[in-house]
């Protein structure tokens, strides 16, 4: 009877721990993943400080290019307004979040775009240094993402898995979303006259 | 039938031919790694693009650069890489090799591919403030590119590496001196030292395990019941113990030799240890003396740098 009663005493015990740590380990995941989107919102941001300086250089020269400029400044703001918190990222914000720098990105490729015309511009050593800084940003984003999709897919996985479940289940542990491959981005912006 | 031959055999030495005619495509794992046999070499040359002259003097420029501010730097040239993007294969390259100090992050890669006529450069995480992407793209354009044009492989690549360690010279300062080879090295020893403690006593304990198996009735039940001292000299005392087993009673009668505490003197005891010590003082030693080989100190990159086409 006493030996029965040690032997539940005992497995419930080291179900209690094994569960900590599960939990701790996940928390540790988690974290990782909040760092990474944080990553990620870095480097859009740098990308975005980069903005107000290629419009004024590039007014300089385009005169006549006021809608591609005012359509970069637009999404540039519509993008900057568009905050998440890393410990609520669903599927719909995320997506919304990348819709509004997607829509940054397909600015600057219009505005890059009709440079091409403005031999002046182009061998302007400020633009050449401002477009090399933005080529170096938009590198950056592309890995800080890939490192957010490595790190969320782990952390899924892991909550996922038996017996782990349930514990996720009981604290609250919620899947995280990807970043996917923006619709249309292999189409390069067509510049219309 | 002749002509049959004679058509594969054409087929067969155009093929040759094919084989020969084509670049070798460069992937991750077959970039040689140079460093691996010699840290005083800094350049991947396997398509033998660059002189010999411009290896040594570039590396001889990055052994200095290492020396003074512990930057790592890569150079990587290729006559081909296939269809992959210069950024994509110098970012993953950067990272598998860990190229820059390990937590400073200070690590260079340069990749020049031939066939695509682009050069590219990836700075790690620590070196983004000293040499920014638009400095990456201003040595390129400006002292790199012009020779390249020209197909002067030597002459550019020279150039930038020469911008490059001015531009870097001073930025930060070497401590890595002594950092923690010596503090690893000990660690390794204490650990390999406790290892081996513990198998030998595992090993003891099974064959201390072994020892009570009852011949006669296969169990593991003998137990010492008597002994009878047969000699004691110099240290050894022998004895011979009479081992019952529990389960059937029957007697198995050993001779044993253990040394007696009581001796004083060299012998059996001290061999064990003198050897232990031999290996440690031998494990210290190799670690200050460093390798001439070695790997890159495990840094990363986030994608800072800067590429462009010639």
């Amino acid at each position: 009877m006493k030996k029965s009663v040690i032997i539940t005493i005992a497995l419930i015990v080291l179900l209690a721990l094994l569960g900590s740590s599960s939990y701790n380990s996940m928390v540790d995941k988690q974290e990782g993943v909040t760092k990474a989107w944080s990553n990620v919102e870095n480097q859009y941001q740098r990308r975005s400080d980069l903005i107000p300086n290629l419009v004024n250089t590039v007014k300089g020269y385009a005169t006549h290019e006021k809608s591609t400029l005012e359509g970069v400044v637009a999404a540039r703001s519509k993008a900057t307004q568009i905050t998440i918190d890393p410990d609520k990222l669903t599927p719909e914000k995320l997506q919304a979040y990348q819709k509004a720098q997607g829509d940054v990105t397909t600015a600057l490729g219009k505005l890059l775009a009709i440079t091409e015309n403005y031999p002046d511009l182009k061998a302007n050593q400020n633009f050449l240094e401002l477009q090399a800084q933005l080529e170096g940003t938009e590198n950056r984003i592309a890995v800080e993402r890939g490192r957010f999709n490595e790190l969320a897919k782990e952390y899924n996985a892991f909550i996922r898995k038996l017996p782990r479940n349930i514990v996720a289940g009981m604290f609250g542990f919620e899947k995280k979303p990807y970043f996917e491959a923006e619709a249309g981005a292999e189409k390069a912006p067509k510049v219309e006259f | 039938m002749k002509l049959l031959k004679s058509t594969i055999l054409l087929l067969l030495l155009s093929l040759c031919f094919q084989v020969n005619a084509q670049v070798k495509e460069y992937t991750l794992e077959n970039v040689p790694n140079v460093r691996l046999q010699n840290k005083m070499r800094y350049v991947s040359n396997p398509g033998g693009i660059l002189s010999q002259e411009a290896c040594d003097s570039i590396d001889s420029m990055l052994w200095k650069l290492e020396q003074k501010t512990s930057i790592e730097v890569a150079v990587v040239v290729l006559p081909s890489i296939g269809n992959n993007d210069c950024f994509q294969f110098t970012h993953d390259l950067l990272n598998k090799w860990g190229v820059g100090k390990k937590g400073k992050d200070n690590g260079l890669m340069i990749l020049l591919v031939e066939d695509q006529r682009h050069i590219q450069f990836e700075t790690g995480y620590g070196l983004e403030g000293d040499l920014p992407d638009a400095i990456c793209k201003r040595i390129q354009t400006r002292k790199m590119n012009p020779f390249f044009r020209n197909n002067n492989w030597d002459g550019g690549m020279v150039s930038g590496i020469q911008s490059i360690c001015a531009r870097l010279d001073g930025s930060m300062t070497n401590d890595e001196a002594d950092k923690d080879e010596e503090g690893g090295n000990i660690m390794f020893l204490f650990f390999a030292a406790a290892g081996f403690v513990m198998l030998v006593g595992f090993i003891g304990g099974i064959a201390s395990w072994r020892a009570t198996r009852c011949p006669n009735c296969k169990k593991h039940m003998l137990q010492r019941t008597d002994s009878r001292l047969l000699s004691l000299r110099h240290g050894v005392k022998r004895e011979e113990v009479v081992y019952t087993c529990r389960n059937c009673g029957h007697k198995v009668v050993r001779e044993t030799e253990s040394s007696d505490d009581n001796y004083r003197g060299g012998g059996r005891g001290g061999l064990g240890g003198g050897i232990f010590m031999g290996g440690l003082g031998g494990g210290l030693g190799s670690g200050g003396g460093g390798f001439s080989g070695g790997s890159f100190g495990g840094g990363m990159s986030g994608g800072g740098g800067a590429g462009s086409s010639f």
